[in-house]
């Protein structure tokens, strides 16, 4: 009896320890990840509350009793919402639509998707700044008569919030393209809307009560991409002139380093409650479906 | 004029044409197979009709109506598809329900129908369920209802059977074959299983290469094959190429054998021919039974190479010289007296024979219909 103990302890012991050793380095890994993201939250946060006597409050009060505060935010999160809206509602089509009749337009999409990353949004800002404001008859022409109009005396959109949401939109292409693009390779996109089509359902009828709602996964993360960018962005809102939350925190910054670790605080959580906001409110359809789908199987 | 009219159809792909110049005239109530080889242009002709691809020659006409350019959501046809295509959002009575929420009919009656098109299919439960609770006959099955939900003039299956198990294909394509009898839909099948089409369909059109190389009722496509490429494709077939030594009396020269035949009217002396002889055409005798051996019109020495017991007959495989092995079923109670390696004379009468004429095509079709069945 005490052999046959002896035996399985023996054979037990390396097995434990093996599991015991890779658990280890499993917990090593995710604490020391999850110590590198809150470790500069968790600095900030104290930073941002230390004033001469421990814990001091004042920065959150002068920043809640500051016009700007509200003023940038508002404007951010408009500018942010706007951005999203358009870029779902310009790209999700389009990607849709190069999927089922124009898949040999697939790479230069791609190609599109991928030129942000290389376009510094310093030269954008001068780019589009530079288009609008001048007079080029091979851009007019090649603009299909679009500059001009949107250039003239009547509709100048040089350094207007409406031109800041089109860079943002060009700013978060490859955020929003990659994850709806992805989202319509996974479903068969083609077959579905085949089906759809042969029972009477005309492209957009399909597009958005078949394809949409099989691809939402997808267009909710890049309308998140795209949110965040588009809140967080500071080159082009500062070279459009436009006073944006990201400079309102830059020049706190400049003058009072405890308020500006304390805004970054709240900028964290704000965007962190909006994000939370859409995980859930989709998060709680999926599972409210699969409850009703539980139930009519039990049935 | 018949109910739905092809005329002159084709389809190029850059220099390729998937259909080539076809003719297809389909009855009212009719079921009619495409069948042949994976690229002979069968699923192209269903896109075309199904308005997902616009034919660059020829026009469709359905009920004497024009159909060649008219969208696909606006022509009067249900899909069935190979992968289902279930929305996965909805639930199996929500898809059966979508095609008439569209045409926008009353919703008591889009009840009503749903209920009945799910007892049609045999699933009169699962109208709540969602396809990935499905098994995947039951997700075909609700692509069928759904498909008839809209009250479609013609049924369009695309190998509709292909992504299932042996077993749920042979018993969801007798229940093809009853509802659309029932309901007598006018449906077009497309598949590449040559069983499958026998057993369903009130005609069949072999295709190879974009053409139609024989369409005709299922018995006649496996007694009667009018090219090289139907007698090989469908079915299992010995073959013997020779040439026609005399066309009035059959006989044609194989080899080192003389085989006589009885439909050689349409050829002459000289002209490379392709001899088909189904293996259930083919009788086994002793090698000891010379004499009655003797008596027959065509026999053929050899030695049984391999033995396969398939149930109510036993296929032989013999070996009547180095080169060539011929096949012969033989009802598995007559089949018992036979042991391979056993010297047998294998013995077929001249109506087994089908000669059809061995040009160059019909060469290179015998060899992808042959490519196609390994």
């Amino acid at each position: 009896m005490t052999g046959a103990a002896d035996i399985q302890q023996t054979q037990r012991t390396p097995d434990a320890r093996a599991r015991r050793f890779t658990f280890r380095w499993d917990t090593f890994f995710l604490v020391a990840f999850v110590l590198y993201l809150i470790i500069p939250l968790g600095a900030t946060l104290i930073f941002g509350l230390s004033g001469n006597n421990g814990i001091d409050f004042h920065s959150y009060q002068q920043i809640f009793s500051d016009k700007d505060f509200t003023k940038t935010l508002l404007i951010s999160l408009e500018l942010a919402l706007a951005s999203t809206v358009l870029a779902i509602v310009l790209i999700t089509p389009t990607v849709y639509w190069v999927q089922l009749r124009l898949p040999q337009a697939r790479p230069l999409m791609d190609f599109l998707s991928l030129v942000p990353f290389a376009v510094p949004a310093i030269l954008l800002a001068l780019g589009l700044g530079e288009v609008y404001s001048s007079s080029n008859v091979f851009v007019n022409i090649l603009s299909l008569g679009l500059v001009p109009l949107l250039s003239g005396n009547g509709l100048n959109i040089v350094d207007t919030p409406q031109l800041l949401v089109c860079a943002y939109v060009i700013v978060s292409l490859p955020f929003v393209y990659r994850p709806i693009d992805n989202s319509l390779r996974a479903i068969n996109t083609r077959v579905l809307a085949e089906a759809s089509y042969s029972l009477g359902g005309g492209w957009w009828r399909t597009f958005l009560t078949i394809i949409l709602p099989n691809i939402l996964p997808g267009v909710v993360s890049a309308a998140l991409l795209t949110f965040s960018t588009a809140m967080g962005e500071f080159t082009l809102s500062s070279l459009f002139g436009i006073y944006t939350f990201p400079i309102y925190l830059d020049q706190v910054g400049q003058n009072d380093a405890h308020k500006a670790a304390s805004l970054a605080i709240l900028s964290f959580f704000f965007t962190l409650v909006c994000v939370l906001a859409i995980l859930l409110f989709v998060g709680r359809r999926v599972s409210g479906k699969q409850t009703n789908v539980e139930i009519a199987a039990a049935k | 004029m018949a109910f739905l009219e092809l005329e002159g159809i084709a389809k190029y792909f850059g220099a390729v044409a998937a259909v080539d110049h076809i003719n297809l005239s389909i009855q009212q109530g009719e079921f009619l197979t495409l069948l042949g080889p994976s690229g002979c242009g069968k699923t192209t002709i269903l896109r075309m009709v199904a308005g997902f691809e616009a034919p660059t020659h020829g026009t469709i006409t359905l009920d004497d109506e024009d159909i060649t350019h008219r969208q696909a959501s606006k022509r009067p046809m249900g899909m069935v598809f190979q992968s289902y295509a279930l929305f996965p959002h909805m639930t199996a009575a929500q898809n059966i329900a979508f095609g008439m929420q569209i045409k926008k009919q009353p919703t008591d009656h889009i009840k009503r129908r749903c209920a009945e098109l799910l007892e049609l299919v045999g699933l009169g439960e699962m109208g709540p369920r969602y396809p990935h609770q499905l098994s995947g006959g039951q997700q075909q099955r609700i692509a069928l209802a759904r498909a008839l939900a809209v009250e479609p003039k013609v049924l369009l299956l695309d190998e509709p059977l292909s992504a299932l198990d042996a077993k749920v294909r042979v018993s969801l394509r007798n229940e093809i074959r009853r509802i659309q009898q029932q309901l007598k839909m006018t449906a077009i099948y497309v598949t590449h299983d040559q069983e499958e089409a026998l057993a369903v369909s009130d005609r069949i059109a072999v295709m190879a290469k974009g053409k139609i190389e024989q369409l005709d009722q299922p018995e006649e496509i496996y007694s009667n094959p009018n090219t090289v490429f139907t007698a090989t494709f469908v079915g299992t077939s010995n073959q013997f190429n020779g040439v026609v030594e005399s066309a009035s009396d059959g006989r044609c020269k194989v080899g080192d054998f003389i085989l006589t035949t009885s439909r050689i009217t349409h050829l002459h002396p000289g002209n490379r021919v392709l001899i088909v002889v189904r293996p259930e055409e083919v009788s086994l005798l002793p090698a000891t039974h010379t004499e009655s051996a003797n008596g027959t019109a065509n026999h053929i020495a050899g030695s049984i190479e391999l033995r396969t017991f398939l149930g109510p007959f036993t296929r032989f495989h013999v070996q009547v010289n180095e080169n060539t092995t011929l096949t012969a079923d033989v009802p598995s109670q007559q089949a018992r007296s036979f042991e391979t390696g056993q010297r047998v004379i294998l013995t077929f009468p001249p109506d087994a024979c089908q000669v059809l004429a061995l040009d160059g095509r019909a060469q290179e079709l015998q060899q992808l219909a042959e490519a196609e069945k390994v």
